[in-house]
């Protein structure tokens, strides 16, 4: 039932919303449902087929959600253009040398690691 | 005598013109895509140009646009919490590399920031525009709040944050494999880390270890903006 497993995922957005306003204001309440949605997994120990279903449907169509909230930066013309060098310089730069410094960063630590166990195995 | 013009502003401002508006531009775009695989072709980007297009030429504004499809948008904070579901799906190989995970987050999460940072004042940029550009790796809700917080604009901040996601989704897969980046989990983490939400998107449509290291990435540096960012501020000035 995938109705089954969207209300689920409604609920723990509503719970994070809640935990958010009460505990954690700097963090918005999707976020905190997502982690506690995450620790209720782990204690549980399964995972229900239901859920499962009705979060892979809502993931396949993500990028259409963020459709509506990307197409702001037609409202925001003038301000991009106003601060156009900070933007492509700071934004575009340090976007791009961020995105491959992480990737690579990450693959070079993944492979260490993998070395180190082989060489433990050995 | 039929009146054209009047039948031709009821369609365009029917609340469901900009519901099927942002659903054919999608459906083409993905369409586009499956045919040509080119990355320029990027399915969010397209979309985006289409729906951008159509509005520009029917006057539509945005705040209308945006309000027609909350029926879309309110299902992005469900979909943020299904984000757990990759995550616990891909849970052993997560333990397994736990170490380089932490590790590149901080490191990677402290370079993100500092290259603002240091591009900023290259570029001789305020103070003000400076502190709203530097959590924009971050989700919009939390960069919202950093960077007023910071003393920077929130509004430009949620801008900042989607030209970031937008342009790291559309560079990040060729610039990855530019530089020989092709271990999913890496990607992915590369993908979340910088580009947050859209970012993710495109390493879910990578393949699900790609999406699960990718959400975990931009829950985590959303966390660590929302905490480090505002104490690293504090301590430089």
């Amino acid at each position: 039932m995938l109705l089954y497993g969207l209300t689920w995922l409604v609920v723990f957005q509503l719970l994070g919303t809640a935990v958010s306003v009460l505990l954690v204001p700097m963090l918005p309440g999707p976020i905190v449902g997502l982690v506690l949605l995450f620790i209720f997994l782990l204690v549980r120990g399964q995972l229900n087929e239901s859920i499962q279903q009705a979060a892979t449907t809502l993931l396949r169509y993500l990028p259409l959600m963020l459709v509506p909230p990307a197409i702001g930066v037609m409202a925001y013309t003038h301000e991009i253009l106003e601060h156009f060098w900070a933007v492509v310089g700071v934004l575009v730069v340090s976007l791009a040398l961020s995105l491959v410094f992480t990737g690579w960063l990450m693959q070079r630590l993944i492979e260490r690691q993998a070395r180190r166990q082989e060489e433990k195995s050995c | 005598m039929l009146n054209w013009q009047a039948a031709g502003q009821a369609v365009v401002h029917h609340p469901l013109f900009s519901v099927g508006l942002t659903l054919i531009a999608f459906q083409m775009a993905t369409w586009l895509y499956a045919k040509t695989r080119k990355l320029w072709c990027q399915p969010f980007l397209v979309a985006m140009t289409l729906v951008i297009s159509v509005l520009l030429l029917c006057q539509i504004p945005y705040e209308e646009y945006r309000q027609n499809n909350w029926l879309l948008t309110i299902w992005l904070g469900p979909t943020t919490v299904a984000l757990a579901i990759p995550l616990y799906l891909n849970l052993s190989r997560i333990r397994q590399l736990f170490k380089p995970i932490m590790l590149t987050l901080v490191i990677g999460g402290a370079v993100t920031s500092a290259l603002v940072f240091i591009l900023g004042w290259l570029f001789g940029t305020s103070h003000s525009l400076l502190m709203t550009l530097a959590p924009k790796s971050a989700t919009s809700p939390i960069a919202m709040l950093v960077a007023e917080n910071l003393g920077g604009v929130a509004a430009l901040a949620a801008v900042f944050v989607l030209l970031t996601g937008v342009l790291g989704a559309m560079m990040g897969p060729w610039l990855l494999n530019k530089f020989q980046v092709h271990n999913p989990a890496a990607r992915g983490m590369a993908l979340g880390l910088t580009a947050h939400a859209v970012g993710t998107a495109q390493a879910l449509h990578e393949g699900e270890e790609c999406g699960a290291f990718a959400a975990m990435a931009m829950s985590l540096m959303g966390v660590l903006t929302a905490v480090a960012l505002p104490v690293a501020v504090a301590l430089l000035s």
